[in-house]
């Protein structure tokens, strides 16, 4: 029995069960030579035996640039409590991710319009997500590239994924910026006025108004011609802000990034932290309020540790519906051309 | 003629009712308590400079929910207005409930504290000596700006040389040297503790060591001072630090005073842990906590530097700002080349025009 001999055994009989048992599992040794030899080290280390506690693992194609932000990250370690931040362009660091988060991607140049970006994304996630799931079988995925919604659609069929494990972002932040927005008309918290946007992640998301309210008050019952446009108050303005707004940042700073970021981080934080939450995101929609086909589009859905658990069916408009029927009829007629 | 008249009087009528019936839903859903002037915020924070430092920095201290209210300023105003709706967009995630910006400094009134990370960046290769005159510049417009709208403020500056321009700061600010702070090696210190830590295999918490002096290429790390659980270490090896270390610990000092240039190579530029160990001084001063934190700080009269340098020592921070300086105990050579730092530093800063 040498170190290679141990290493083996391993490798064929610890491993597999390691897998059976979960990230919970912890493998103990003494500190026989063998035991830390050079071999067995390499090897732990490259299945990330070692680690159970949180990891955060950053991967892209731009090397250098992956790593100088990967030594940024770790050299603020002591203000953090994410004990470890690792960064390659090889995808085995991925292994065992809890949940994995897509924002690879072409970004919208000015004036570009999301649906434009799909061809060019479709490429890259071709080569990214089968690496994915090689290595994190069990992961959540939660897209954030644009257009969310048919990359969603095209991260679950690559992937094969079951569709509670593969989530889009959707409208999590068009519904923030509306409740930013919203606050600031009433000067009240965003987190105390509760709306909700829903449907497609762009031009078409639709603002279901019925459901406007603070503090249980109704905001359609204070006014019923909200939302229309009879409305003296002009709410549809907000919703129009809402859809601009990106537009408008991109014109001003480039890009967009801390309020998808934060809105990410919500999402992740109810997912690892098994909140049951309820958030707007972008999930198979095929069979509700009338949509006859496989497209993705955002509804208030339950996230918790298993992934998104349930969905809650909310009572639309007549209009309402349409709206979200033609989303998804475009959506069908880009993802029908796509070859996956 | 009358018939005219009377048409004006009903869409006069009608336009009126419009107006009342126009009862708002704000009108109708909030019934108002107390509208007097609004209070002045208790917490404000500013950020000169949108530049990825300063968003860095912004967004560390949104996360950690320390201000009531953030003030951006910038001289691009396009940036400044996106990054401010970036931020604003994502209130619904956060705790600080009014963010602005604006080009005029009328924004930044009443702040706490103010962190200036506005200048020119190191370019690759180059040290941060060579930015001073540049910045200086820069900061005769900003500081009395600052100083105009909030002058009880606690300015912490970032941008480099951090040394010279905290000294530049103090002088064009005109306060008392006990509110104007370097973020000196806070962030060395940070490097340090990390990579230390990362050998040892425990947190970098857990591991303590300071890194004094210039924040730039001759910081001093005061290896007499590091220990991990009460341990120090150079007890466990007397050599450590030196030429004659098996173990070369030194590397670890080096690996640090590289780290930012490395960092500049990869990736263009520094921001994530400058912006987390702002947000962290930050948090010792608004809570007032009285932590100690390596920051720059005035050492004219202590170990026998007679200049008026800004040097980075471990200093107790509270609302107050710098409360008192701890005197560790440092070798002769430690204090040999923080002597030679402040010689270095005090011959750029007296070649330094209208300061």
């Amino acid at each position: 029995m040498n170190a290679n001999v141990y290493s083996n055994i391993l490798k064929q009989s610890m491993i597999p069960s390691l897998q059976r048992l979960g990230r919970r599992a912890v493998f103990q040794h003494d500190n026989n030579p063998k035991h830390n030899s050079k071999t067995t080290t390499a090897l732990l280390k490259k299945l990330r035996v070692k680690d159970l506690c949180d990891e955060l693992c950053l991967i892209d194609v731009m090397e250098d640039k992956l790593k100088g932000e990967v030594m940024d990250l770790q050299h603020g370690s002591l203000f953090c409590k994410t004990h470890k931040i690792v960064g390659e362009k090889d995808y085995s660091v991925t292994a065992h991710s809890k949940v994995v988060i897509i924002t690879a991607g072409a970004r919208q140049q000015e004036g570009e319009s999301r649906l434009n970006l799909v061809k060019r994304n479709v490429d890259i996630f071709k080569f990214i997500i089968p690496q994915i799931v090689k290595y994190s079988p069990n992961a959540i995925l939660l897209v954030v590239s644009n257009p969310v919604d048919i990359l969603t659609y095209v991260a679950w069929k690559l992937s094969g994924f079951p569709r509670h494990r593969v989530i889009g972002s959707g409208t999590n932040l068009d519904s923030g910026r509306f409740r930013h927005l919203m606050g600031e008309k009433l000067h009240i918290h965003p987190s105390s006025c509760h709306a909700w946007v829903i449907g497609e992640h762009g031009d078409s998301s639709v603002p279901v108004w019925s459901g406007v309210n603070v503090a249980g008050v109704c905001l359609k019952a204070l006014n019923p011609d909200i939302g229309t446009d009879a409305d003296k108050e002009d709410w549809n303005k907000v919703h129009k802000m809402v859809v601009d707004s990106a537009y408008e940042v991109i014109k001003l700073k480039g890009y967009t990034s801390w309020a998808i970021g934060m809105s990410v981080a919500d999402l992740v934080e109810s997912l690892v932290k098994n909140l049951h939450k309820v958030h707007p995101v972008s999930t198979l929609v095929k069979g509700m309020h009338g949509v006859k086909d496989e497209v993705f589009l955002s509804v208030p859905c339950v996230l918790g540790n298993s992934g998104l658990t349930d969905i809650i069916q909310m009572t639309l408009k007549p209009e309402e519906e349409k709206q979200l029927i033609k989303s998804a009829e475009t959506l069908w007629g880009v993802q029908k051309e796509l070859t996956l | 003629m009358l018939i005219t008249c009377w048409y004006l009087y009903i869409s006069a009528r009608s336009i009126i009712r419009q107006t009342f019936n126009m009862a708002s839903i704000l009108q109708k859903l909030i019934t108002p308590l107390f509208s007097g002037t609004p209070e002045p915020p208790r917490n404000k924070v500013t950020v000169v400079g949108v530049g990825q430092v300063g968003m860095a920095c912004a967004v560390s201290i949104l996360l950690r929910e320390l201000a009531d209210e953030l003030a951006l300023v910038d001289v691009m105003e396009d940036k400044l207005k996106g990054e401010m709706m970036d931020l604003q967009h994502g209130s619904l995630f956060l705790k600080t409930p009014k963010i602005v910006a604006g080009k005029d400094y009328s924004v930044t009134a009443n702040s706490r504290i103010v962190v200036v990370t506005a200048g020119v960046r190191q370019q690759e290769g180059e040290s941060r000596l060579n930015l001073v005159q540049r910045n200086v510049n820069i900061f005769k417009h900003i500081v009395p700006q600052i100083v105009k709208h909030s002058p009880d403020c606690i300015i912490i500056v970032v941008s480099n040389p951090v040394d010279v321009l905290t000294y530049v700061t103090w002088k064009l600010s005109g306060l008392p040297k006990h509110r104007v702070i370097g973020s000196g090696t806070n962030l060395d210190s940070a490097r340090f503790r990390y990579l230390m830590a990362d050998k040892l295999g425990i947190h970098a918490s857990s591991f303590n060591g300071w890194i004094l002096g210039e924040h730039g290429d001759t910081s001093v790390p005061v290896w007499s001072g590091t220990n991990v659980a009460g341990v120090n270490l150079q007890t466990l090896n007397p050599d450590i630090g030196t030429d004659d270390d098996q173990e070369n610990w030194k590397e670890t000092h080096k690996q640090v005073v590289d780290s930012a240039y490395e960092v500049i190579k990869l990736k263009g530029y520094t921001n994530w842990a400058i912006g987390l160990s702002v947000a962290d001084l930050t948090e010792s001063l608004i809570r007032n906590m009285n932590r100690i934190h390596p920051v720059s700080t005035m050492v004219k009269g202590m170990y026998g530097i007679e200049d008026e340098v800004y040097l980075s020592l471990p200093c107790i921070l509270n609302s107050g700002g710098v409360a008192s300086v701890v005197n560790m105990t440092l070798t002769d050579d430690e204090i040999g080349q923080l002597k030679e730092s402040a010689d270095t530093l005090w011959g750029i800063q007296k070649d330094l025009t209208d300061v």
